[in-house]
């Protein structure tokens, strides 16, 4: 048991002397998992509002599907990705394997079931009424659409922090698409999983300390958020 | 004649296979007071929220200012407004929720005199009340915050879904002043429904009456529902909870509604022609109507209200008061099915 504590101790030491190696992993990974969750949301929302919004032919089959797909298996997306953006693959031309915006397009596959299967929810769960009262005081569809979904901001807000925690913590996508390559594709889950089976329980203890704290911090954010709006 | 604000030409509206509304034709005039009254399903709320473009109907058209409308027309969405019957704030305060419709209009900058002006309209305190959360408000308080943000936006029609069905009476005084003065300070239209009859006919210019989604009379018909029974070879009707029966000619089917206008009401019960039927109940309320200043009597026959007009002598003869057992008449000949 003293190797975990030991863990502990180093962790600190290594985040408060500013370990280059450390600090490479936990910035690539708040780029990485940025670019993912601002993509997916930025799809997500509006496709999320649509499957919840409007009733249309096939709408329960494709909500099961969402809704499956929001189990998907980081290495299943993984190994899609890959085949896809490998040489060999249709998107081999772009150079994106090994890269770090090739991982972020993994991620945003598995986001996206996440924001769009939780925005569809929060605006299901709207009151008929708030379209009525809406509407009635002279929106156009534009303004229907936006003042409907910040009344719904509290059921989006919860989608994307979800979504948000599932990026920051896969493996599959950021090992089998980025290669975890030092200094360059290595993200703190990455460099956890190799520095366990390198016996440097340190560096991960550390790592796993920082991922918490990125959680921790991204909630607080939140919390205030939904005080203030 | 003004031409009308509102016309209304073959509308049809169904939910699935259920039609709600058939009108017509229907024009409502500009600066007027159109009351809709009748039972709960009868197709008010519904035709107040085609009114209001928040359905488009599924068949027939609207015009508005002599223009088809329909949800999202440029040239009504900023001119007409509904409450509807549950007040619905939205997750915002007070002042947000009032100025709401401004910003959609674009008057972003500071709305805060025509926000508090709104609430004081329905008798709110702006210091008191503009920071207050939605979810900081009682029933009454909810409902006239919401016909605040109707008012603050001045429309040329203003559509009232039952608006005091759900608050205490003080509430319900502050509503219906409130929305008088909608017509009065800038000439609204005001379409309002409600089962409170006795304050329609105070205000309004007109009355309909709803049932099944079609209008049919001014709201003084007493509708009787079925089943019927016969009596002896010819007569048919019901018998009513005080025993007295209730004659009608034999109806169309055992669910048919009768429509029953009384003609007159007497103190001595004397029939003044074959044809006349009299039945004896209970006066329960006497009301005014605010346009002809006619009186008329509400009369409890067993549980069923029946309203007359009274005549001119019984007006000035003051006899005719609340409690007081009197007589109606009616005649089989002039009762209508639907």
């Amino acid at each position: 048991m003293d190797f975990i504590l030991e863990g502990f101790f180093q962790a600190f030491d290594l985040l408060a002397s500013g370990n280059a190696e450390a600090y490479s992993a936990i910035w690539a990974t708040v780029k990485v998992s940025s670019y993912s969750i601002g993509c997916s949301l930025l799809i997500g929302i509006p496709l999320g509002f649509f499957l919840g919004y409007f009733d249309f032919r096939g709408k329960k089959p494709l909500r099961t599907v969402v809704d499956t797909l929001m189990a998907l298996p980081t290495v299943f997306i993984g190994l899609l990705v890959y085949a896809f953006v490998t040489q060999r693959g249709p998107l081999g031309n772009f150079g994106l394997l090994f890269t770090l915006p090739g991982i972020a397009i993994g991620q945003t596959i598995l986001a996206l079931p996440i924001v769009i299967g939780l925005s569809a929810t929060a605006v299901e769960s709207m009151d008929e009424k708030l379209r009525i009262a809406i509407m009635s005081m002279g929106a156009n569809r534009r303004q229907l659409f936006i003042s409907s979904l910040w009344e719904a901001r509290h059921g989006l807000l919860a989608g994307a922090i979800a979504a948000y925690g599932r990026v920051m913590t896969e493996v599959g996508i950021s090992m089998m698409v980025g290669g975890n390559i030092k200094w360059h594709t290595r993200t703190i889950t990455t460099a956890i999983a190799l520095e366990t089976n390198k016996g440097q329980f340190g560096l991960g203890v550390a790592l796993g300390l920082v991922l918490l704290a990125i959680a921790f911090c991204v909630n607080i954010s939140v919390s205030f958020l939904r005080r203030r709006v | 004649m003004a031409p009308s604000i509102y016309e209304i030409r073959s509308l049809e509206h169904s939910y699935g296979d259920k039609t709600v509304v058939t009108i017509e034709h229907l024009a409502v005039q500009p600066g007027s007071i159109l009351g809709v009254i009748g039972p709960n399903g009868s197709g008010k709320s519904s035709l107040l929220r085609l009114l209001g473009l928040i359905e488009r109907p599924t068949r027939g058209k609207i015009l508005f200012n002599g223009r088809k409308v329909e949800p999202f027309s440029d040239e009504a969405r900023f001119l007409i407004t509904l409450l509807p019957q549950e007040p619905f704030l939205m997750k915002r305060s007070v002042f947000n929720n009032v100025s709401y419709g401004l910003k959609l209009r674009g008057n972003g900058k500071d709305n805060t005199a025509r926000v508090s002006e709104a609430l004081a309209w329905v008798g709110l305190s702006s210091r008191e009340f503009a920071r207050r959360p939605w979810y900081a408000l009682s029933g009454g308080e909810a409902q006239r915050v919401a016909l605040a943000a109707r008012l603050a936006l001045k429309p040329k029609v203003l559509l009232l879904d039952e608006p005091t069905a759900s608050v205490d009476a003080a509430s319900a005084q502050l509503i219906k002043e409130a929305a008088l003065r909608a017509r009065q300070q800038w000439g609204a239209t005001l379409i309002v429904a409600s089962h409170d009859w006795q304050w329609l006919y105070e205000i309004c210019d007109e009355i309909l009456h709803l049932f099944k989604g079609r209008i049919f009379g001014t709201g003084r018909e007493t509708i009787i529902f079925g089943p019927w029974q016969k009596f002896g070879r010819e007569k048919w009707g019901k018998i009513l909870s005080d025993k007295q029966q209730l004659q009608t000619p034999a109806p169309p089917n055992q669910e048919a509604a009768a429509v029953i206008n009384v003609l007159s009401v007497s103190e001595d019960g004397a029939a003044t022609s074959e044809e006349d039927i009299v039945l004896s109940g209970t006066v329960s309320r006497l009301s005014l109507e605010g346009k002809t200043g006619q009186l008329f009597a509400t009369v409890l026959v067993g549980d069923l209200p029946f309203t007359v007009g009274l005549t001119l002598q019984q007006k000035q003869a003051q006899s005719i008061f609340p409690g007081k057992v009197i007589f109606i008449h009616y005649s089989l000949d002039r009762i209508k099915w639907i």
